[in-house]
C-alpha cells in the first residue's frame, strides 16, 4: 500500500512541476520582453566591462574606442529587435493540451509502462534482513547461508559445524557434512555420536561404501561407547564390503544378539547375515534382499520400498559403482563387491564380464588375482 | 519497495522527459510564456526522479540485494563497501544510468541557475536537452535496465572484475561522464539556437560557463584516468593511444577549440558559423566516444557490454542525433549574419589558429582511432593504429600551436601587432632558450629533440606568466602598485594564464619522462643490486602475503642513493582467488616530481623473478600540469558566475510595469 | 586567413595519409607468415595462441614462445614482464618485426584483462583455421 501511495505521490509530484508553472506563469511580467531586455543586458555589461579595462589601462584607448562602437552597435540592434517584437498570443488550446498531458499522459504512461516493465510486487531483498529473518519463515538454503556466513567469519565455532553438519546430510551434500562433522570433532572432541556420523557422512559421500577413514571414524566411536550399535553395524558392514565374510557374520551376529527386533536396523543386519551366509553356500542366492554397500539409511528406505522399486534402486546404484570402476579403475575389493552384487542380483552374465574385466585390470598383482579367483569360485562366476 | 520505486522513477523520468521534449519547444517557438516556463521546474524535478533511481540502485548494492539481477551479477557481500558504491557504475546498466544522470544534472543546473539567459532560448535549450535524455533513458530500458529482478534471489553475486577494484577506477568514470556529458547542454544550446534563428554574442557569453564547466571536469577525468592506467596496469605507460583513451580525448581536443572560438563570437560575434559547429561535434564525439566504448566495438578493459543489440541502439541514437543536428546546422547555418571582421594578426587570428590546429588533431585521432574499425568492417583486414601513428600526425600539428600559445593572448583584438607582441615575449623567449641549453648541457647531445622540447614546454609557461606580468604593467607601474593592478585582475585572465601555464607544465613531463625515461628490464635474484639514475636497487626476495580476497607473492627492494636507504618498495603480483584473475601491483617511488617505478614480472624457481624498473623524471608533471588546466577553468568560471548570478540586470535596465496581460 | 588555413589542413591530411601508409601496423597469423612471406623488419602484429610447453624462461627477463593458430606455429622472443594473463594455451597478440632467421622479435606482448579474453583478431583468425568454437 505504501508503495502504491509513493508513486502517486512521485507522479503528482512531476504532473505539478509542468502544472504549477502554467497557472503561475500568466500572471508575471511577459518574459518575451524580459527576454530582450537580457539581450541588451549582456551587450551593456560588455560596455562596462571595455570602460573598466581601459580604466585600467588593460586595454588602449583606441581599441577601447572601436570595441565600444561595436558593442554600441549590437545594443542597438538588440534594442530595436525588442520593440519591432511583439508579444507571442497566448493559445488557450496550447494550454489545454499541456494541462491534459501532465493529468492524463504522465500518470497513464509512466503507469503502464511500469507496469509492464516492472515488479510491483516483488520486495527488496537486502542480503542482511534476508539473513536476519526469524528462521521458521526461511528456506533451508537460506538458513544455510547464514551458518555458512557465520562460520566463514567465526570457524572456531564448533557448535555452529555440528548444527549444520545433520542439514547438510538432509540436503544430500555428504561431502560438506563430512567436512562440518570433521571440523566440529576438531573443535568440540570426538564423540561417540560425532564420530559416527562422520562416518556415516564419509560412507554416504563414497556411494555407501565404507572406505578406510570411515571405518577409523567408526572404531573411534566403538572407543569411546563399546555399547552404540550405529558404528558397530557400519564395522558389520565394511567388513562384509571387504569380502572378511566369516569376521562379518561374527560382528552381525554379536550386533543381533540380544537386539531388540522392532528396531529398524534389525532386518537389515539380518538380511545382511543371510546374504553372507548365502554366498558362503556357493552363490545359491538370489533373493535381492541385501545389497552391497548401501548405507543404514538407504538400506532403511529400500525396506520401506516395493521389490520393484528396491531392484531399481539396487540397480542404479550397482551401475553408478560399475561405471565409476571403469572410468577411473578402483581397489580390488571394490571389484569383488561389483562382481559380488551382479551375482547377488542374478545378472550372471554382467558377473562374468565384470570378472573378466578385474582379472584383466589385477593380471599383474597376483595376490588381488588370487582374491578375485577365490571368490569368483566360491560366487560359482565363470569369466572367460 | 526500494528497487521498484527506483524503477518507477526512471520510467516516470522518461514520460516527464518526452514532455519536456515538446512543450517549452512549441513555447519557445510559439513564444507562449507559460509554456517555456515548464522547463525550468520540469528539468529539475528530472533530475530528482534520475537522481532517485540512481539512489535505488545504490541502495541495492549496498544492501546486495541480490534480486536485482544487476546487483547480483556485478556485487558480492563480502566486497568492501567503495567498491560496493562503484560497482553501481562499474557495469554496463549502471554506467549508462549515471551517463543519464548527469545529463539531467546539466539540464537542472541550466533550469536552476540560468536566470539570466533568455526565457526562450533556456526553453528550447532544455528541451533539446531532454530529446537526449528521452533517447537513452529509452535505451536503459529498452536493453539495460539495472532494475531487472529475479524472484527467487541468490544467495550470492558473482562480485567484480578485480582489475575493476580500484580506487581510481572509482572516481575515474564520473569525473570523464561530467565531462563527456557535460558537453550535451552545450550541444543543447547549438541546437535551440539554430531553431531560434539567434545566435550572436550574447549567445557565447551564455554557453562559455558551461562549457568551461564540463572542460574542466572532462580535463580532470583523462588526467585520472591516465594516471590510472599508470600505476594499475603496470606497464609503466601513461597514455596508449587506445581507443578508449581516445573516445575521451577527442571531445576534449574540439572542447578546447569550442572554448576558444566561444571567446571571438562573444567579443567579435564573429566565428559564429564555425562555433555552432565545434558544439554540435564536440557533443557528436562524446556520443561516439560512448557509442566506443558502450557499444563493445573495442573489446578492452573498458568494454563490459558486448550485447550486439545494445550497439545498433547507441548506434541509431547517435544517426539521429548527429544527424539530425547537422542537417538543422546546414538548414539554418546560411542563414546567420557573419560578424566582426579581424586581421590575421589579431587576438581573433591566433584563436583561429588554435582551432584550426586543434581541429586538425581531432581529426588526426579520429581517423586513428576508427580507421582500423572500418578497414575491418569493409575489407576485413585487421591493422593496428598504434603510438607511431599518433606521435607523427598528433605530435607536429602540436608543435606550431604551442609555438602560438604565449602570443594570442598579448595580441590585440581587431588588428593585432607581431612585432610588439613578439618584443613583450623577449623575457620568455630568453628564458625558454636558457631552459634549452641547460637541458642540453644536462643531457648532452644524445637526443636532439629532447631539449627543444623542454625549451617548448618553458616557453608556454614563461609566456603564460610574461601574460599576466605585462598585463599589470608590473615593472612599469612598480612592485605594490603592480600587485594591487595583479588583484584586480578579471577571473577570466588568471584563468587563462593559469591554463596555459598548466599546458607548458604538461608539455615539460610529457617531453622529460619519455625522452631522459631509464629503464631496465632484468632478472634479479636476491641479494642482486641494479643502478638506475643514481638509484641503487637491492632485491631481498619475494614473501607471500593474504589480502583479505587475494593472495600475493610481493617482491621486497630496498632503495638506496649513495648508500643511505631512501625507501623500501614493494611490488607485487597478485592473484584474486575468487576468480583466479592475476594482476600486478607496481610500487612507485615519488621524489620531487620524478618517479621510479618498479613492476614484477614472473617468478623462477630459484627465488630470481623479473623485474622492470623505470625511471621517469617529472613524470607527475604530466598530471600536475592537467589539474593546473582544470583550475584555470575554474578560475575562468569564478569570475563567470558573479557576473552571471548577479540579480538579473534586465529588470534594472529596463523596468517594466507593464506587465502583460 | 583562408590561405593559413588550407596550408595547415593540407599539411594535417598529409601528414595523417603518410603516417596511414608508413604506421600501422597489420595483424597476421602464423600461417599467414607461412604463406605470405613477409619482409623481415616489417612490423606486424602476429596473434594466436600460446603453444602449450614452448615458454623458455632465460636470464635478464629474455622469454621465448611459439604461437600457433594450430596449422602453423612462429618462434617468438621478447624481453620483458609478460602481461598478467599471458598463459599457455591461451591467446595473445604480439608486436614486431620478423628477423633473418625467420623469429618473430616481440617488443609487445598483449593478453587483455579478462579471463576468457582471447583478442578479437585472435578469435577470428582461429575460426578460420576451424579451431575456434565459441560464439
Amino acid at each position: 500500500m505504501m508503495f502504491w501511495i509513493l508513486i502517486a505521490v512521485m507522479t503528482a509530484a512531476a504532473a505539478l512541476s509542468i502544472l504549477v508553472p502554467l497557472a503561475r506563469s500568466a500572471r508575471r511580467e511577459d518574459p518575451v520582453e524580459a527576454e530582450q531586455t537580457a539581450d541588451t543586458a549582456v551587450y551593456r555589461q560588455q560596455l562596462a566591462e571595455v570602460d573598466r579595462d581601459l580604466e585600467r589601462g588593460l586595454i588602449e584607448t583606441e581599441a577601447a574606442v572601436a570595441a565600444r562602437t561595436e558593442i554600441a552597435r549590437r545594443l542597438l540592434a538588440a534594442d530595436e529587435r525588442q520593440h519591432g517584437a511583439e508579444t507571442g498570443s497566448k493559445s488557450g488550446a496550447l494550454l489545454r493540451l499541456a494541462m491534459v498531458t501532465a493529468l492524463v499522459f504522465l500518470p497513464l504512461g509512466s503507469f503502464g509502462l511500469y507496469l509492464y516493465l516492472g515488479s510491483p510486487d516483488l520486495p527488496d531483498q537486502p542480503l542482511f534482513a534476508r539473513l536476519s529473518e526469524p528462521a521458521e519463515n526461511q528456506s533451508v538454503d537460506v538458513l544455510v547461508a547464514r551458518v555458512e556466513r557465520h562460520l566463514s567469519e567465526n570457524p572456531q565455532d564448533g557448535q555452529g559445524w555440528s548444527v549444520v553438519a545433520p542439514v547438510y546430510m538432509r540436503m544430500g551434500n555428504p561431502k560438506a557434512a563430512a567436512n562440518a562433522y570433521a571440523n566440529a570433532i576438531r573443535l568440540l572432541g570426538a564423540t561417540a555420536q560425532l564420530e559416527t556420523d562422520f562416518g556415516e557422512a564419509l560412507t554416504v559421500a563414497n556411494d555407501g561404501i565404507v572406505s578406510a577413514d570411515a571405518q577409523a571414524a567408526f572404531e573411534r566411536a566403538v572407543a569411546l561407547e563399546p555399547g552404540a550399535v550405529k558404528p558397530r553395524f557400519f564395522l558389520a558392514l565394511a567388513l562384509g564390503q571387504e569380502g572378511k565374510s566369516e569376521e562379518a557374520i561374527a560382528s552381525w551376529s554379536s550386533l543381533l544378539e540380544g537386539a531388540d527386533p522392532s528396531e529398524a536396523w534389525v532386518p537389515v543386519a539380518q538380511a545382511e547375515l543371510a546374504k553372507l551366509g548365502g554366498t558362503q553356500m556357493a552363490g545359491r542366492l538370489g533373493s535381492g534382499e541385501a545389497l552391497p554397500g548401501p548405507s543404514a539409511e538407504e538400506v532403511a528406505a529400500a525396506s520401506d520400498m516395493t521389490d520393484q522399486d528396491r531392484t531399481a534402486m539396487i540397480s542404479g546404484m550397482v551401475e553408478g559403482l560399475a561405471e565409476r570402476l571403469d572410468d577411473t579403475g578402483g581397489s580390488v575389493d571394490e571389484w569383488l563387491r561389483l562382481i559380488r552384487a551382479y551375482s547377488v542380483l542374478g545378472e550372471g552374465d554382467k558377473a562374468a564380464a565384470a570378472l573378466t574385466k578385474a582379472r584383466k585390470v589385477f593380471a599383474e598383482d597376483t595376490s588381488s588375482l588370487g582374491r578375485i579367483n577365490e571368490m569368483a569360485e566360491k560366487a560359482g562366476i565363470e569369466g572367460s | 519497495m526500494i528497487v521498484e520505486l527506483g524503477h518507477y522513477a526512471l520510467v516516470l523520468a522518461f514520460a516527464l522527459s518526452l514532455i519536456q521534449s515538446v512543450l517549452p519547444m512549441v513555447g519557445a517557438v510559439r513564444e507562449d510564456s507559460r509554456l517555456m516556463a515548464i522547463a525550468p521546474p520540469v528539468s529539475v524535478a528530472l533530475f530528482v526522479l534520475v537522481a532517485l533511481s540512481f539512489a535505488a540502485l545504490t541502495a541495492a548494492y549496498l544492501s546486495s540485494d541480490f534480486s536485482v539481477v544487476n546487483v547480483w551479477e556485478n556485487s558480492h557481500s563480502a566486497k568492501p563497501l567503495i567498491y560496493k558504491i562503484s560497482g553501481v557504475w562499474g557495469n554496463h546498466e549502471g554506467s549508462v544510468l549515471l551517463w543519464v544522470l548527469i545529463l539531467v544534472f546539466f539540464g537542472a543546473l541550466v533550469g536552476f541557475f540560468g536566470t539570466n539567459i533568455p526565457a526562450s532560448l533556456r526553453a528550447a535549450t532544455l528541451a533539446v536537452q531532454s530529446w537526449v535524455t528521452a533517447g537513452f533513458i529509452l535505451f536503459i530500458l529498452a536493453t539495460s535496465n539495472p532494475f531487472n529482478r529475479i524472484a527467487e534471489a541468490p544467495l550470492e553475486g558473482n562480485g567484480l572484475n578485480p582489475i575493476l577494484q580500484d580506487i581510481g577506477l572509482a572516481i575515474h568514470p564520473p569525473l570523464l561522464y561530467v565531462g563527456y556529458v557535460g558537453f550535451s547542454i552545450t550541444f543543447s544550446f547549438a541546437v535551440a539556437a539554430l531553431i531560434l534563428g539567434r545566435l550572436d554574442a550574447a549567445w557565447a557569453r551564455w554557453v562559455r560557463p558551461w562549457t568551461l564547466l564540463a572542460w574542466v571536469f572532462l580535463t580532470a577525468g583523462i588526467a585520472m584516468g591516465s594516471y590510472w592506467a599508470y600505476y594499475e596496469l603496470g606497464w609503466g605507460g601513461w597514455w596508449f593511444w587506445d581507443p578508449v583513451e581516445n573516445a575521451s580525448f577527442m571531445p576534449w581536443l574540439a572542447g578546447t577549440a569550442l572554448l576558444h572560438s566561444a571567446i571571438v563570437m562573444e567579443k567579435r560575434d564573429a566565428l559564429k558559423v564555425w562555433t555552432v559547429l565545434l558544439a554540435i561535434f564536440t557533443f557528436s564525439l562524446s556520443l561516439l566516444g560512448t557509442f566506443l566504448v558502450r557499444s563493445g566495438v573495442l573489446t578492452s578493459v573498458h568494454a563490459f557490454a558486448t550485447d550486439p543489440e545494445r550497439g545498433v541502439f547507441i548506434l541509431v541514437l547517435l544517426c539521429l542525433f548527429i544527424g539530425g543536428s547537422l542537417t538543422l546546422y546546414a538548414w539554418r547555418a546560411p542563414m546567420l549574419k557573419q560578424g566582426g571582421l579581424f586581421a590575421p594578426i589579431s587576438r581573433e587570428g591566433a584563436l583561429v589558429l588554435n582551432n584550426l590546429f586543434l581541429t586538425a588533431a581531432t581529426v588526426a585521432v579520429f581517423v586513428g582511432t576508427l580507421y582500423p574499425l572500418a578497414l575491418d568492417v569493409i575489407t576485413g583486414e585487421k591493422i593496428s593504429v598504434g603510438a607511431p601513428f599518433f606521435n607523427l600526425t598528433f605530435g607536429p600539428l602540436m608543435i606550431p600551436l604551442l609555438i602560438a600559445v604565449p602570443f594570442g593572448p598579448v595580441l590585440a583584438w581587431k588588428r593585432g601587432d607581431l612585432l610588439a607582441a613578439s618584443q613583450r615575449l623577449y623575457a620568455a623567449f630568453g628564458i625558454a632558450i636558457l631552459a634549452c641549453l641547460f637541458t642540453l648541457w644536462l643531457w648532452g647531445f644524445e637526443r636532439v629533440m629532447a631539449p627543444l622540447g623542454v625549451g617548448l614546454a618553458v616557453w608556454v609557461m614563461t609566456g603564460a606568466m610574461v601574460e599576466i606580468l605585462t598585463r599589470v604593467k608590473l615593472f612599469e607601474v612598480g612592485l605594490s602598485r603592480g600587485f594591487a593592478r595583479l588583484k584586480g585582475l578579471p577571473g577570466s585572465a588568471w584563468g587563462t594564464s593559469i591554463a596555459h601555464f598548466g599546458v607548458g607544465v604538461t608539455v615539460l613531463g610529457i617531453v622529460t619522462a619519455s625522452a631522459f625515461q631509464e629503464e631496465r628490464i632484468l632478472t634479479m635474484k636476491p641479494g642482486d643490486n641494479v643502478e638506475l639514475s643514481g638509484y641503487e636497487l637491492t632485491f631481498d626476495g619475494v614473501v607471500p602475503r593474504k589480502g583479505p580476497n587475494y593472495r600475493e607473492d610481493v617482491g621486497h627492494f630496498t632503495v638506496r642513493t649513495g648508500g643511505t636507504i631512501v625507501e623500501k618498495m614493494e611490488p607485487s603480483k597478485r592473484l584474486y582467488t575468487a576468480r583466479q584473475m592475476p594482476t600486478t601491483e607496481a610500487a612507485i617511488m615519488t621524489s620531487w616530481f620524478s618517479q621510479l617505478y618498479l613492476s614484477l614480472g614472473e617468478g623462477r624457481d630459484n627465488g630470481a623473478v623479473d623485474v622492470r624498473v623505470y625511471f621517469k623524471p617529472l613524470v607527475t608533471l604530466i598530471w600536475i600540469g592537467c589539474m593546473i588546466m582544470a583550475f584555470g577553468g575554474l578560475v575562468s568560471i569564478a569570475d563567470r558566475r558573479l557576473r552571471v548570478g548577479a540579480p538579473k540586470p534586465a529588470r534594472r535596465a529596463t523596468p517594466s510595469p507593464q506587465a502583460a496581460e | 586567413m583562408i590561405g593559413i588555413a588550407g596550408a595547415v589542413l593540407a599539411v594535417a591530411v598529409g601528414l595523417i595519409l603518410f603516417a596511414l601508409n608508413d604506421q600501422i601496423v597489420f595483424f597476421q597469423s602464423p600461417t599467414d607468415i607461412a604463406e605470405k612471406a613477409i619482409p623481415p623488419g616489417q612490423r606486424i602484429r602476429l596473434g594466436g595462441l600460446v603453444e602449450e610447453g614452448t615458454v623458455v624462461r632465460s636470464d635478464d627477463a629474455n622469454v621465448s614462445f611459439k604461437v600457433t593458430d594450430t596449422v602453423n606455429s612462429v618462434s617468438v622472443t621478447y624481453k620483458g614482464i609478460l602481461p598478467d594473463l599471458f598463459r599457455e594455451g591461451q591467446g595473445v597478440v604480439t608486436e614486431g618485426v620478423i628477423d633473418a632467421r625467420g623469429v618473430f622479435v616481440a617488443d609487445n606482448v598483449l593478453a587483455k584483462h579478462d579471463e576468457n579474453y582471447v583478442p578479437k583478431e585472435v578469435a577470428e583468425a582461429l575460426k578460420q583455421q576451424g579451431v575456434w568454437q565459441g560464439e
